[in-house]
């Protein structure tokens, strides 16, 4: 019993000393161990793994998935007091849980820290929910399009759901639908993602007249399910100014309860119908919502796009969130409606606890003044807002849109 | 073999019969001691304290405002645990474990009766494990009490029912107990690397007081670094980064590699700390 006796003192102080390095390792070790063959893939080219993405079939996905945006805004998250919500993707890194039978069900889990914010769909309905405030929103497809969206889902279609959270899929899917235009495609080396070996496409845009740099779409090589997606801006050459990607994943199906959502007994409840769009029509902000006489013009295209809006009355929307809620879709991103309600949010027009937020000032802290407006700028998009009620907005420098507002 | 074999009633007995007597004493003076049992039923008066609040307000546009899981203990008197506990875990609970864990070993030294307590015929690594069970039994205690009278209050003052877990999926009370069960023993789990600094501070000075405060700043600090956008690459290694974790056994599944990642921050801590604790204690020429 007396073996630690004979240990001089000396002897006695290097133990901490060889179990702080133990421990060390212990926590090193398995993250740089692990890697998986990928370099042993047989070589594809760009067109051969697009061509795969194209006609993949869906399989069950199950896993955690990271995203992590730095698109340079000022920090406005409020996810400590507000619980998880669709706002944290405006910066920082969030974790999302996400289930997916392959076919029309899936649910992705926005985890906070004792907070969650979930997006479930199950054919043509769709909820969401918030444990925060413990308000689910229930999307159903408009009855009269019920018949047009069962021809719809089977090529994929689903209801469209506010705040919705990204999955590597969909945002993988988004950068292809944008490869077609003026870009160069390309795969890279092999990479490995969430444990797996994974093809890698490289998109980089034909101009100099973007913040984006390129685009990665790291493909596993035995599902083809997109594995992670990163936008890299030309601001920063060190890391991905977004980036979504699993780093665990399953392709086991998942429990189907998992799909089956009802709200919670005693959840505010609020029933939405949503139309699907006609075909063919892009979807645009409603021109209601952002004042008389809003209209809508496109110039450039591929990635130069800029999508200016006339006639904003921007006082006008600041101080309708001042009175209460903004009229749905009134940004144009549903990111940004949500953080209007969120930080406007009051039952009974009380908000004891927190103190009233001040629209104009979140607005003046987000934007910089400018040469006739105001200038939101961040690593991928420039909005500017212009004196005369012009809101003009593009994934170009700002530059770019001043000269296009003259 | 024979070595082994032939004393059978020998040291080996009489030596572990000494550590259990050492250890009931050890427990007796940490649960016997006043201001141990005052902080003990100060801790469980706190969900006493919330629930009576909530109570009271319920019907007020106040109600359902505050921290996470305020809003739900109205609805579900089970929730009045989890709301207890996260408004316990920043500070008191890191408090009422420092206290205790900080003054295993120099409060004996102040008192001037660890001298005599290392004339036991137990040796000083078996003595130091004895004062870390000890240590770590108040802080199980300590959570307990929190969720037993939190669970007993949110049941007489709200009633209890079906559980809905943070996704908004509901299961059955039996299941909901279990995963309270779980966060329980997840909390208890998370103090144990600071029961672990604070036996090495308690080694290192013959002031209670000292080694107490340093042990509740070690813990107060972690909060301070974690909440530092800055630091986010040490931030997983922290004492306190995973304590919230407990909010798993909430979810829809609950995913093991999370608590595990906690769990083993807790185990790093302890073996770093209770190596230091150990060298230390082993080592001091002991006078008081």
């Amino acid at each position: 019993m007396d073996t630690t006796r004979s240990l001089s003192p000396r002897a006695r102080w290097a133990v901490p000393a060889v179990v702080a390095g133990a421990v060390a390792a212990a926590f090193a070790v398995p993250a740089t161990m692990g890697a998986v063959a990928s370099d042993e893939l047989p070589a594809v080219t760009a067109d051969e793994l697009v061509e795969r993405l194209a006609v993949a079939e869906k399989v069950p996905v199950s896993g955690t998935v990271v995203y992590t945006a730095r698109l340079g805004l000022p920090d406005v998250t409020v996810s400590e007091i507000q619980g998880a919500g669709p706002l944290d993707l405006l910066g920082g890194s969030s974790t999302v849980r996400v289930w997916s039978d392959g076919e029309d069900s899936s649910r992705a889990a926005l985890l906070g820290e004792v907070s969650e914010y979930s997006v479930v769909r199950d054919g043509p309905e769709a909820w969401t929910y918030s444990s925060a405030d413990d308000e689910a929103v229930h999307y159903v497809v408009d009855p009269a399009d019920l018949e047009r969206y069962e021809a719809l889902a089977q090529e994929g279609a689903e209801p469209p759901v506010d705040g919705d959270v990204p999955t590597p899929s969909e945002a993988a899917g988004l950068a292809l639908a944008y490869a077609r235009t003026t870009t160069d495609v390309t795969t890279t080396e092999p990479v490995e993602v969430a444990g797996r070996a994974a093809y890698q496409l490289e998109m980089r845009p034909q101009t100099d007249g973007t913040l984006v740099d390129r685009v990665l779409v790291a493909v596993d090589a035995e599902t083809s399910v997109p594995l992670r997606t990163q936008v890299w801006s030309v601001q920063d050459a060190e890391s991905p100014a977004i980036e979504v990607g699993f780093t665990d994943v399953s392709f086991d199906a998942p429990d189907l309860s998992v799909f089956d959502f009802s709200a919670p007994a005693g959840a505010d409840v609020r029933e939405v119908e949503v139309p699907l769009p006609e075909p063919g029509t892009l979807e645009q902000p409603s021109s209601d919502a952002l004042g008389k006489d809003a209209g809508v013009a496109v110039s450039g295209t591929g990635w130069e796009t800029v999508v200016e809006l006339s006639d904003v009355d921007v006082d006008e929307i600041l101080g309708a969130t001042s009175e209460g809620r903004l009229p749905e879709g009134s940004t144009g991103s549903s990111g940004a409606d949500d953080l209007f309600e969120e930080l406007t949010e009051s039952e009974d027009g009380e908000l004891p606890g927190l103190p009233e937020l001040d629209t104009q000032a979140l607005y003046e802290q987000l934007t910089t003044e400018v040469d006739g407006g105001r200038l939101l700028t961040s690593a991928l998009l420039s909005v500017l807002v212009t004196d005369d009620g012009r809101v003009l907005a593009g994934a170009v420098p700002p530059a770019t849109l001043e000269e296009l507002a003259g | 073999m024979s070595l082994v074999d032939s004393p059978p009633a020998g040291p080996p007995v009489s030596s572990a019969r000494a550590t259990a007597r050492l250890l009931g004493s050890e427990l007796r003076l940490v649960f016997g001691r006043v201001r141990n049992i005052v902080l003990l039923v100060g801790l469980a008066a706190v969900p006493l304290l919330i629930g009576t609040v909530l109570f009271v307000t319920q019907d007020t546009p106040v109600a359902g405002q505050g921290p996470p899981f305020l809003d739900r203990v109205t609805g579900n008197g089970v929730f009045l645990v989890f709301a207890a506990l996260v408004s316990c875990l920043p500070f008191l609970l890191p408090l009422c474990v420092s206290i205790v864990s900080g003054d295993a070993v120099a409060g004996e030294a102040s008192a001037g009766t660890l001298r005599y307590l290392l004339v036991v015929p137990v040796p000083r690594t078996r003595l130091l494990l004895v004062k870390a069970v000890a240590a770590l039994a108040y802080a199980a205690a300590a959570v307990t009490a929190i969720a037993g009278v939190g669970l007993v209050a949110g049941a007489a003052f709200f009633g209890v029912g079906d559980v809905v877990l943070l996704s908004g999926d509901t299961i059955p009370l039996a299941e909901g107990m279990l995963r309270t069960l779980g966060v329980v023993g997840y909390v208890v789990a998370s103090l144990t690397g600071l029961v672990a600094v604070g036996l090495f501070l308690s080694t290192l000075t013959e002031v209670p007081v000292a080694a107490m405060a340093a042990t509740v700043v070690v813990a107060i600090v972690s909060g301070v670094l974690d909440a530092l956008p800055q630091l986010s690459a040490i931030h997983p290694a922290l004492l306190t980064h995973h304590w919230l974790d407990f909010g798993e056994f909430l979810r829809l599944e609950v995913d093991a590699s999370t608590l595990f990642a906690g769990l083993a921050v807790q185990a790093a801590w302890v073996a770093v700390f209770g190596a230091l604790a150990w060298s230390r204690f082993t080592t001091a020429d002991v006078s008081s």
